[in-house]
């Protein structure tokens, strides 16, 4: 049953001769690759002002909620929030702001807080990474205020803070902001959703079924009417 | 070999009925058709607005196609800088040159892990291999996350579509099962309650089973990654919460770098489900210190992949990214749904591809399982000219049977041979139209038409008449015209 | 009169035997218009058949024979889309494979000088309007090859048009393959009849008195249907229609 020769080599071979006739050297390759054509929209063409409407209403179309803030008023903002949800236990990423913090609330930070725990928990804090308009997508990149990627999992409610600053138009945009490949990545855009049952769009099957934002004007734009 | 309705459909391609007796049977089932038209029409809705939408839709396609080209044309080296950094992030690679191999791998590593339980996210390449069965028969009992998965492992059934697997269920009939296999007798079938019945008995599978396994929508070979694309979070949870992880993935999944998933995720969210983006991605890399499983593993699947490989036109079919733009496109498929191609890939990219894994000893009648229309081809977002391999695939299925003569009496071959002689000359033509002219006459009814045929022509008259031949060939009108005055230019 | 130009029609082996109709047809057309048009008598069969189910090496020897034929023809006209993608998508594949380089350089000369008819009507003749009247509802079906293979695009429409008297009526779905494809009709006969009654649901709600199309083959396999079920609707060649005048209305059909 098992071959002399290990399936790794087996494989490879075969690989190598399928490919002989058009299979590049490092040189060629990487010209290859470089040469490939990118003639689809990379740069977005909205102004700032645009994005961020258009970021806002993509999310709204998820049923997301999205709230706007400055960067003064952030905290307040938090607060707001995490009293209207009617909930009391949080989980914090261990190295989300101290000012988010608001008081008032059941606050278990995470040191590797085990699953069982964090199922508890009615709600999770987190930042991102980056927000991508087109798409009414959020980026996490699990830094140390993003938390792990069970934090924004396991909660039903995740509020999730998003700069301007960081809102890109183009998905394209948001890899060109990657200062190098990351090594987790999670891509959000809208709470779970199945549509197995008719093609109806269910939402909220796993994962948090309620996602807020609060959008921070942290550059020099007005804030437009919530 | 046929199957009546209730029968659990065959998606092994050694055993599955030749398409067009499978398609007799589903096309008659009216609810199936009508689950399947439905489900079609809103993908295709939904993803016609948003194509048209993305102005530069042409633009991806053109690089998607172009990324995946060149993937292929340097698998080899591509592959090996995967499994060198995979390997460096903490990773373990394996390679399966068959279904045989990648079973028994899984099943050596769930036994390091003394799993007697798994739960999976939803992988065709699992299906492909026949997994779950053969970990069954082993003592290991494998557990579907994925809704559209659930709904067939609980109800006994196969999927029919790639993306959308029970898109042939409708809310009924996953109420039946869900109430039966669940234990809940007052279950509604309002979608809403299904869903969250299916989110319950999945809840505490996701916090106490600690080995997972899943397939992948891409490797990243600049840096190990792998990534998964999803509507539900069950694979945010099966990659997250478990000790071990175990990813399937054939060996054609690999992007070159990160970025190119800047091509990838526009067409594949658009072409698979019609949304701008799909509600969760996730990308990880090798083992993360405290973050998700510690031990990892990737296993890549050859199965047949490196011989389509080999041959230059039949690559394209390895460019696939798995969004089943074709099928919902196909109206061959929208008819008789996925079942009738006997495969777990169904619909066009089924039609090219589970042939060519069998390497043309099975599944020959599903290259012809097409009008070669070419809608398959216009909405395919890495732009495979799925027309032009099923062609090659029908060349090659009729070569093997000529060479075998198992078809030399077929009423088809025959007629198809003397044609060509027909059409060799003129004259041969046009004495077997005159000919055929009279013989005609022997199944012309009164008004003019054909209503009946024996044997190949039987196939038509089956539901459509056809009209008797003309007493005079256009050519003979022609000839007999010779140099008459209205011949000359008014 | 000083004829427009020239060109050699070629009728496709289908239309001889059993549309011989649409050939007179496209004859009183284009002679209408100044076309000084020949008929090759030596012509059969494009090879599409057998390409499509396989048959590789025969494909190839009609094709040869087809590319030899026309080697002197000004221009080729042919009244079938299918054929016309034939010769377009299938046929440098076969002669790259099986033919030597005199053929591929006979059938690089002639592949431009070759058109399906509403492309040779609008692209080399320049007319949308070609003086006809055919005072009836009718649908147009997009044939397949038509739409994806040739990318016809409005010009059937802006034929029809311009024909006095004619009421289009649009046809839903009209990206949807009718079902014929060929041998397809009868290797998968079920499920060609399938899609035949999915494209007939649409074309009898146009309400239209004749569907018509630039490929006969669709319209055998539509046209096959009505007449089984007696529908109360007729198909139609585009090429009749535009022929069809005040005094000489188009031939009785199908």
């Amino acid at each position: 049953m098992s071959s002399p020769v290990p399936s790794r080599q087996r494989i490879l071979g075969a690989i190598h001769t399928a490919t002989e006739s058009v299979a590049k050297g490092a040189a060629q390759r990487a010209e290859a690759y470089a040469e490939l054509p990118r003639t689809y929209t990379r740069q977005g063409k909205m102004n700032a002002e645009a994005r961020i409407a258009l970021m806002i209403e993509r999310l709204r179309e998820y049923d997301a909620e999205v709230v706007e803030s400055t960067p003064e008023d952030l905290s307040a903002a938090i607060a707001s929030q995490l009293a209207a949800s009617g909930k009391h236990t949080f989980v914090a990423p261990a190295g989300l702001p101290a000012e988010w913090l608001a008081t008032g609330f059941n606050w278990k930070m995470d040191r590797d807080l085990a699953n069982a725990e964090i199922e508890q928990v009615e709600g999770v804090v987190t930042a991102s990474f980056c927000g991508v308009a087109e798409s009414g997508t959020i980026v996490l990149h699990h830094s140390a205020a993003e938390g792990r990627r069970v934090l924004s999992l396991l909660p039903d409610w995740h509020l999730c803070i998003l700069r301007a600053s960081q809102v890109v138009e183009t998905l394209p945009e948001y890899f060109d902001r990657c200062p190098g490949p990351p090594k987790l990545v999670t891509w959000i855009s809208g709470p779970s959703a199945t549509a197995d049952i008719e093609m109806t769009r269910i939402k909220g099957v796993h994962g948090p079924r309620f996602l807020h934002v609060i959008l921070v004007r942290d550059q020099s734009a007005q804030p437009t009417v919530n | 070999m046929s199957h009546a309705a209730t029968d659990r459909p065959e998606l092994d391609p050694r055993l599955a009925a030749p398409f067009p007796e499978a398609a007799a049977q589903t096309l008659r089932n009216p609810q199936l058709r009508k689950n399947v038209a439905h489900a079609i029409d809103v993908i295709q809705g939904k993803r016609g607005r948003l194509v048209a939408e993305k102005t530069d839709w042409q633009d991806l396609r053109a690089a998607g196609s172009a990324i995946r080209t060149h993937v292929l044309e340097n698998l080899g080296f591509y592959l090996e800088l995967f499994e060198e950094r995979c390997t460096a992030a903490g990773g373990q690679v394996h390679w399966a040159a068959d279904a045989e191999e990648a079973r028994r791998i899984i099943l050596d590593l769930l036994r390091q892990e003394n799993a007697s339980e798994v739960i999976k996210i939803k992988t065709m390449t699992s299906a492909e291999i026949q997994l779950n069965p053969f970990l069954e028969a082993n003592g290991i009992k494998a557990y579907e996350t994925d809704l559209a998965e659930i709904i067939l492992q609980l109800g006994d059934g196969e999927p029919s579509h790639i993306v959308v697997p029970a898109l042939h269920v409708n809310r009924s009939q996953v109420r039946e099962i869900f109430a039966r296999r669940m234990g809940l007798e007052h279950l509604s079938d309002d979608p809403k309650a299904l869903t969250n019945a299916a989110r319950m008995y999945l809840r505490q599978k996701f916090l106490t089973i600690p080995t997972a396994i899943s397939g992948a929508n891409f490797l990243i070979a600049e840096t190990g990654s792998v990534a998964v694309v999803e509507s539900e979070g069950n694979g945010r949870m099966c990659l997250t919460l478990p000790h071990a992880m175990i990813t399937l993935a054939g060996i054609e999944k690999v992007l070159p770098r990160y970025q190119d998933l800047e091509v990838m995720l526009q067409v594949l969210a658009r072409s698979a489900t019609g949304e701008r983006m799909n509600p969760y991605t996730s990308l990880w890399t090798g083992v993360t210190p405290g973050d998700g499983p510690q031990r990892f593993h990737v296993v890549l699947l050859d199965n047949g992949r490196s011989k389509i490989l080999a041959k230059p036109k039949e690559r394209q079919t390895l460019k696939c990214i798995r969004c089943a733009a074709c099928m919902n496109a196909c109206p061959v498929y929208r008819q008789t749904g996925g079942h009738a191609y006997g495969s777990v890939y169904p619909g066009p990219i089924g039609a090219i591809l589970t042939p060519q894994l069998m390497e043309m000893h099975h599944a020959q009648t599903l290259p012809f399982a097409s009008s070669l229309c070419g809608a398959c081809y216009e909405v395919c977002p890495v732009k495979i000219n799925i027309p032009e391999v099923l062609l090659d695939l029908r060349a090659e299925a009729v070569n093997q049977e000529r060479k075998q003569g198992v078809r030399f009496f077929d009423p088809m071959y025959l007629g198809l041979r003397i044609a060509n002689l027909l059409f060799s000359r003129a004259w041969i033509f046009h004495t077997a139209q005159f000919f055929g002219r009279i013989g005609a006459k022997l199944v012309t009814r009164k008004d003019g038409w054909i209503h009946s045929m024996p044997s190949v022509g039987g196939k038509w008259t089956q539901t459509r008449d056809l009209r008797g031949l003309p007493n005079q060939t256009f050519h003979e009108w022609w000839a007999a015209r010779g140099s008459e005055p209205g011949k000359e230019a008014k | 009169m000083v004829p427009v130009m020239r060109a050699s029609l070629f009728i496709t082996c289908y239309n001889d035997t059993l549309f011989p109709e649409t050939g007179r047809a496209v004859v009183r057309l284009l002679e209408r218009l100044g076309v000084d048009l020949d008929f090759k008598s030596k012509q059969t069969c494009c090879g599409q058949m057998h390409a499509n189910t396989g048959f590789r090496g025969e494909a190839f020897s009609q094709a040869k024979r087809l590319v030899r034929l026309y080697q002197d023809a000004e221009t080729v006209v042919v009244p079938s889309s299918s054929c016309v993608a034939m010769m377009r998508d299938q046929y440098p594949g076969l002669i790259e494979e099986m033919g030597n380089e005199d053929l591929r350089k006979q059938f690089a000369a002639l592949l431009p000088r070759v058109y399906e008819l509403s492309e040779f009507l609008i692209d080399r003749l320049g007319v949308e309007d070609v003086g006809a009247y055919f005072p009836h509802r009718v649908t147009y079906h997009a044939s397949c090859h038509g739409v994806r293979a040739l990318h016809l695009g409005d010009r059937p429409y802006r034929l029809l048009a311009k024909v006095r008297g004619l009421d289009q009526a649009p046809l839903a779905n009209t990206d949807r393959c009718c079902g014929f494809g060929g041998t397809f009709s009868v290797k998968n006969a079920e499920v060609s009849s399938a899609m035949l009654a999915v494209k007939l649901q649409d074309v009898m709600a146009t309400g239209a008195e004749y569907c018509t199309a630039l490929d006969n083959s669709c319209l055998m396999h539509l046209g096959g249907a009505m007449h089984r079920q007696y529908a109360g609707m007729k198909t139609i060649h585009m090429a009749q229609i535009l022929a069809s005048t005040e005094t000489e209305p188009a031939e009785a059909c199908a």
